[in-house]
């Protein structure tokens, strides 16, 4: 699987670089306007209410570009497959003797790889903005963070893979229906929504609720009933993930027509 | 004789087209076929199915007495008529590329038939002429010591310098031990190469035999033989 995974940064890496130095430059610059001392303000007033108006503004466009990078690492965690799927590549990806969860696997590592990278230039450019703000401010947003902390990242991690497995397996799946590329964007999102429809028919719906129905019994507070809820849609993510990379890979290499 | 590749009642069909109708193929071991035919006449659809891109819609096709799988691929160095090297790559990165997966690649004969082929290893493959393609793709699947050698129209759109070098070089990777399957609608120019051919139309074998046999029971070549059926 290392080899594969090094084929594909190989394939991407000008825009791997490309993307991350982005973030990074625009961080660094936005940081540096709200690092600029408030000293050169005529009155202590104005100085507080720039840094406010500078630091939020920096933040916001901060986080846009982050969005943006994250957008791109989305799109392309799906490209990575799609392109072998549909374009020309396809000849020498499949016939290559590996086995289809290896081939699979190789592109979700990187997309791992990729998520993680983002997420450590978020933190730390986070945690740089967050200690500029006056203590205050500091001890106001820290006292925001509870519990429900851990759950919600590990719901979002765990829901990101699901939905890239399940674009994933609904591009196979159209691959295997159909062989020309004619209505193959069409059938795809027709499978992706249906798949969307029919977990959330038959897995999240009634499992949570079931969930929501114990902790009534119980006589729980509200707080553990989203706990609870999280942590089982966290193990729910889990299994469909593994759903969809086992069927994923079972009709790479046994169904796909190329 | 040992057979490497058996095809029983092999269909394909695209809907409610049949490029491949109940085909019949037997590759013994040390021989080199041709599968002769039209365009459209399911040539290559059979040799998809061989390398594992296509799935069968009924029949039988083993390869090495296995079912087509990751094992079968081991074995098998198949030359598609597409350009379907990664973009980005230059020649070098594909020989790294074939090298870090194919356990059978020899770098060296690689090597040796770029330099035979006149290709430069820091050439980027999309700044390559038809010609120059067709001759790295045949140099990829050639110096692969694979059992079976399934080659899609090596010489479609080729110029005629580089089609007397893609011939030497399949002829040097001949021997008695691997077997070459050709799919080709230019027979003049690899009749003198083929040991047995198939003469595919429709999806259907319409002839097949040794090709010696042929060409003394009917009495004319194996591409007048093509024109007379065709």
């Amino acid at each position: 699987m290392m080899t594969l995974l090094k084929y594909e940064i190989y394939r991407r890496w000008r825009w791997l670089v490309l993307r991350y130095a982005a973030l990074i430059i625009i961080g660094a610059i936005l940081l540096n306007r709200v690092s600029s001392p408030a000293y050169h303000y005529e009155f202590i007033g104005e100085a507080i209410s720039k840094f406010f108006l500078t630091s939020g503004e920096s933040i916001g466009k901060f986080i846009l570009t982050s969005l943006v990078i994250f957008m791109i690492i989305i799109v392309e965690g799906i490209n990575m497959l799609k392109e072998d799927l549909f374009e020309e590549c396809g000849y020498l990806t499949f016939t290559i003797p590996k086995k289809g969860r290896i081939i699979l696997a190789s592109k979700l590592v990187l997309l791992f790889l990729q998520l993680s990278f983002w997420t450590i230039i978020n933190v730390g450019f986070g945690s740089i903005f967050f200690s500029k703000l006056p203590y205050r401010e500091i001890v106001q947003i820290e006292t925001q963070i509870n519990f429900y902390f851990f759950p919600i990242v590990l719901f979002i991690l765990t829901a990101f893979f699901n939905s890239v497995l399940m674009i994933h397996f609904s591009l196979t799946l159209t691959k295997t229906l159909l062989v020309n590329k004619r209505y193959s964007d069409l059938l795809s999102i027709g499978i992706f929504f249906f798949l969307v429809y029919l977990i959330e028919k038959v897995c999240y719906g009634p499992l949570l609720n079931q969930i929501k129905n114990i902790s009534i019994e119980i006589g729980s507070r509200s707080n553990i009933d989203l706990v609870s809820g999280g942590y089982t849609a966290v193990f729910l993510n889990i299994i469909l993930i593994a759903i969809f990379f086992t069927a994923t890979a079972y009709l790479l290499e046994n169904k796909i027509n190329i | 004789m040992e057979q490497i590749l058996k095809a029983t009642q092999l269909s394909k069909y695209f809907y409610q087209k049949k490029a491949l109708d109940k085909v019949d193929i037997n590759i013994e071991k040390g021989k080199i076929y041709g599968i002769l035919g039209p365009n459209g006449g399911g040539k290559s659809t059979f040799l998809k199915i061989a390398a594992g891109l296509l799935k069968p819609s009924q029949g039988e096709i083993t390869i090495d007495n296995e079912k087509l799988g990751v094992y079968t691929k081991s074995i098998v160095s198949y030359l598609p008529e597409t350009n379907y090297l990664y973009k980005w790559m230059k020649i070098k990165d594909a020989l790294n590329f074939f090298k870090d997966l194919y356990t059978d690649f020899d770098v060296e004969r690689a090597r040796e038939s770029l330099k035979f082929m006149e290709l430069e290893e820091e050439e980027k493959v999309t700044s390559l002429s038809k010609g120059m393609m067709g001759r790295l793709k045949l140099t990829l699947a050639l110096s692969r010591k694979a059992k079976l050698y399934l080659l899609d129209e090596p010489l479609n759109g080729i110029d005629p310098i580089s089609r007397e070098k893609i011939l030497t070089s399949i002829l040097d990777s001949y021997n008695e031990k691997v077997s070459i399957l050709i799919c080709s609608h230019l027979i003049y120019y690899i009749e003198k190469l083929l040991d047995y051919v198939f003469f595919l139309s429709e999806g259907r074998i319409i002839l097949a035999g040794n090709a010696e046999d042929l060409r003394n029971k009917r009495g004319m070549s194996i591409d007048k033989l093509f024109q007379e059926v065709f």
